[in-house]
């Protein structure tokens, strides 16, 4: 009885112990990394800030009790703007929420929002004497000159760098990932087109282009101006048109293959064409081009989150590439081609996962790049509206005030401390990839 | 080898072909009118019709000395709705606005001869009496004129003309009250012939108006033709210009873009040739150091310092330097901007000390990042060196440090300096974008981001240009560099 318990036992060991991924020895490696596994729990706290900056920094109360009911004006808020459930009586139009006459209410830590103007303490700053009515209105990093909270305007910004950082990336992403693992997986000479079909291709090609975009030109222009979801609808609509027409090149072609001429197949250069795409976008001065595209349109966020990432892609696609042109020639891709799987499950299957860790190094050092670029364009003075504070617009303040040294102390650490710590992650991710580091 | 360098250049070609393409697209698509932005503003509504023409000429003459009566390019792709001849409309908003309106109705016969009953009756406004009781409606008249001419709303349009009719008649009603008041019209004849050829005008306007809303030809639009422009277009005469030198006249202040980049390229060429010169200088010497020390409490500092130099935002360095040392509130060490202050009548010594003192701050501020970045390399490389078997037999045959390091090390771990000359190269002009507008310096980053903001595309398009080119050199550069430097490197056939 005994003896089977043994058995059982070592059986279960044997079921317990896991096979070890690829991941979890990443994850190990990670984690011997101190600096890096505290930069990325710093990014966590940061995340958090951005997530409940209104909780954080906000002149409402979280919570109050005023005129004999209890009320949650920030989340009240919350509901008003995202489900149009209107406010109670008590909350509308309220000028001043500090001078209420409330029974009791819980200030969030920073009692001020990023757009409030303190017009009794402009410039002041930190050590400086406040006109407040006690210490828990003291403006702790001093105001800008319109008499703003800086400290409320750093966490509310905190908001825009990461979504710009991770918005920028995930865009930079998609297109690195797809175009670089088409030119790394197929190479020159794996993918092979009829001429009939490269044919009918580049004519659909044309076609998709002007019904998708050349006709629907407008349609798209109006409705990023109306908003950014209605653009990506109808970009989705665009690229619907665009995707129908190179199905009818395809349909189009079938009957011509069997023509000796036209069907023959040739193959499509695929790593070459990407590889000059990259060498195009690696060449032009990226900046540069940024600022020209936000100079000319409308300033807006989502413009400047697809910018960068419309030309910060390249980074990523070149390590996939590169990645994947090694996998290719691994066994167990030949095997999985042997068996006869389509090279569209390969790829996504078994050739693209394997070589996603190392984009994630390309992301790291991206995000850091993408919040840099951000806060400079917002330090010009472009980008972003006007009235946004974020921390380039808050450090250019500096250049007109040069007396106030917490204009360009405080928002510039900020930019500071988070490029680091994203590029610290970048670093232990570099280590923990690289099996020359391994102890 | 030489194979090797052709086959490059050759490749350079359509990169540069396909940038030039780009560069040029996003000018045609900012808005703003550069002719306008040249000649200043438009008319005001007191203006007689003489002066109308006259500036409507001087536009004309002035966009045809720009090439841009042109069209844009080689062919277009449009619907059969868009008339491959609309690029002769003068006024991009006109041509905007026409474009809009087409989108819409796709019938050009209509929409054109609204056009010309809308330019028609502009003309006819500026010939209406200015006299005292005219004056409301005339201005009246002029505001929807000039609204009609940028709304493509066709419910908007509607309201407009019929505003202009009940214009038209107020004009007549008040003349007819004052027709026989001399004081107020010395020429009743001619004042009373002007409103009436007015009043008509409105009226073919109202009457194209409703032909062009009730004959839509919307299907026109899904139709697409392609029209061949030949040569004669805009992109073919600023890029032959381009290849020949030639490039463009700056919209700003007229002058040759060549000689406006002339003058600024001398100061960006001067910082960042100080600021290369600091960069290797430094960096070598601690990354080398930092990675014979590799492990001990000196390599721990520099390296932290590195890395903290590395991430720190040159844009805020560069405002903390002016703030602190450059005459701000605090130590006044440094001017703060601009590069000289001295009259041009000075002593050359004195100059170039006054230049110095100027430029301090400024190659400070772009030099540190590319420093740290390359002083972190370099020891990384170093590292990987001294591991080598062929160190370790150095040492052993009793080589001097020195030597070992300088003579059998360094030369070895050279490779990465050179790939990062070629990444270091653009980093730094999009580096001395941002210090140049900081410090005031008139160089080309300086140059090229006013140009941006006021949309002065000949300046745009030749420095994005001449920016692409040096840094596919630069590539061309450390490749080749890097056969030169390691013999196992060849860029020859392979067997």
């Amino acid at each position: 009885m005994q003896k089977e318990n043994e058995v059982m036992s070592a059986n279960s060991q044997i079921v317990e112990e896991k096979p070890r991924t690829y991941w979890y020895y990443v994850k190990r490696q990670f984690k011997k990394n101190r600096l890096a596994v505290w930069a990325l729990r710093a990014v966590y706290f940061l995340i958090f800030i951005a997530i409940f900056a209104d909780f954080i920094a906000n002149e409402k109360p979280i919570v109050m009790k005023y005129k004999g009911e209890i009320y949650f004006p920030i989340i009240r808020e919350y509901m008003y703007d995202w489900l149009g459930v209107a406010l109670p009586e008590n909350l509308r139009n309220i000028t001043s929420w500090r001078d209420l006459d409330y029974d009791w209410a819980i200030f969030p830590l920073i009692p001020y929002s990023p757009q409030n103007i303190d017009l009794y303490n402009v410039l002041v700053g930190p050590f400086d004497e406040q006109y407040v009515p006690s210490w828990r209105w003291r403006h702790w990093l001093g105001t800008d000159d319109l008499g703003r909270d800086v400290a409320a305007g750093l966490i509310h910004a905190t908001r825009i760098a990461l979504s710009v950082g991770i918005v920028s990336m995930g865009i930079a992403a998609i297109i690195g990932i797809l175009l670089g693992s088409l030119a790394g997986y197929f190479g020159d000479n794996t993918i092979k087109a009829s001429r009939a079909s490269l044919f009918f291709g580049l004519i659909m090609l044309v076609l998709g282009y002007f019904y998708a975009i050349e006709v629907r030109k407008y349609i798209l222009i109006d409705s990023l101006s109306k908003s950014i979801l209605d653009f990506i609808i109808q970009l989705f609509i665009s690229a619907g048109i665009f995707v129908g027409f190179l199905f009818l090149a395809w349909l189009l072609a079938r009957p011509f293959k069997k023509v000796k001429w036209l069907g023959e197949r040739v193959f499509v250069p695929m790593d070459m064409i990407v590889s000059r795409l990259i060498e195009v976008v690696v060449t032009v001065p990226t900046l540069f081009l940024i600022v020209a595209i936000v100079a000319i349109a409308e300033p807006s966020l989502f413009l400047v989150m697809a910018v960068i990432g419309l030309t910060g892609w390249t980074g990523i696609a070149r390590f996939i590439r590169a990645e994947l042109l090694r996998i290719r020639n691994l066994q167990y891709i030949e095997a999985a081609r042997s068996l006869g799987f389509p090279h569209r499950r390969i790829l996504l299957r078994h050739a693209i996962p394997n070589a996603l860790t190392p984009v994630l190094i390309s992301i790291a050092f991206g995000i850091a790049s993408a919040i840099l670029t951000e806060s400079t364009l917002s330090f010009l003075g472009l980008g972003v509206p006007p009235d946004t504070v974020t921390w380039g617009s808050l450090l250019s303040l500096s250049r007109k005030f040069p007396e106030s040294w917490w204009l360009a102390i405080f928002p510039g650490s900020a930019i500071f401390i988070t490029v680091t710590l994203f590029n610290l992650i970048g670093e232990g991710l570099i280590y923990a990839l690289d099996p020359r580091f391994k102890r | 080898m030489l194979e090797y360098i052709i086959k490059r250049i050759l490749i350079f070609i359509p990169t540069l072909f396909i940038i030039s393409l780009l560069t040029f697209w996003l000018s045609t698509n900012a808005p703003g009118d550069p002719v306008e932005q040249m000649l200043g503003g438009i008319m005001g509504a007191e203006g007689r019709a003489t002066d109308f023409m006259a500036t409507e000429e001087a536009y004309m003459e002035q966009r045809r000395k720009l090439g841009l009566d042109l069209p844009l390019f080689y062919f277009a792709l449009q619907p059969l709705s868009i008339p491959d001849t609309l690029y002769k409309i003068p006024k991009r908003k006109h041509q905007e606005v026409l474009r809009r309106l087409i989108a819409q109705l796709g019938n050009w016969d209509y929409i054109q001869s609204y056009y010309l009953a809308l330019k028609q009756t502009q003309i006819r406004l500026y010939n209406l009496p200015v006299a005292g009781p005219f004056r409301k409606y005339r201005n009246k008249a002029y505001e929807v004129i000039n609204e009609l001419f940028m709304t493509y709303d066709t419910l908007k349009i509607g309201f407009y003309t019929t505003l202009l009719t009940f214009t038209a008649d107020s004009l007549l009603a008040e003349f007819n009250r004052v027709s026989n008041d001399t004081a107020i019209i010395k020429n009743p004849q001619e004042a009373k012939r002007s409103i009436m050829e007015f009043k008509e005008s409105v009226q073919t306007l109202k009457k194209a108006y409703l032909d062009m809303i009730q004959n839509p030809e919307v299907w026109k639009n899904y139709i697409p033709t392609i029209h061949w422009y030949g040569t004669k277009n805009q992109y073919h005469r600023w890029i032959t210009g381009f290849l020949v030198g030639d490039f463009g006249i700056s919209y700003v202040d007229q002058r040759p873009v060549a000689e406006v980049i002339k003058d600024a390229v001398k100061w960006t060429a001067l910082m960042n040739f100080l600021a290369i010169i600091i960069i290797y200088l430094i960096a070598i010497q601690a990354g080398v150091y930092s990675a014979v020390k590799a492990g001990t409490v000196q390599d721990q500092i520099l390296t932290v310092t590195l890395y903290i130099l590395y991430s720190l935002p040159n844009f805020w360095i560069a405002t903390l330097l002016i703030i602190f040392f450059g005459g701000g509130a605090y130590l006044d060490w440094f001017p703060a901007f601009g590069v000289s202050s001295l009259p041009e009548t000075a002593p050359w010594w004195q100059k170039v000390i006054d230049v110095a003192h100027h430029l301090i701050l400024p190659v400070i501020a772009l030099a540190y990042p590319s420093l740290a970045f390359l002083a972190k390399q370099m020891r990384g490389a170093m590292i990987q060196v001294l591991k080598e078997d062929y160190i370790r037999t150095a040492y052993a045959k009793g080589l001097p440090d020195n030597v070992v390091i300088w003579k059998h090390a360094f030369r070895n771990s050279l490779l990465p300096i050179i790939t990062i000359f070629a990444n270091v190269f653009p980093f730094m002009i999009s580096g001395s974008f941002v210090i140049e507008y900081i410090f005031s310096i008139p160089g080309m980053g300086k140059v090229s981001y006013e140009a941006i903001i006021a949309r002065n595309y000949p300046v745009v398009y030749t420095v994005v240009m001449l920016v692409s080119i040096l840094t596919l050199v630069g590539y061309l550069v450390a490749d080749i560099l890097y056969a030169v430097v390691d013999p196992r490197i060849s860029y020859g056939k392979k067997k």
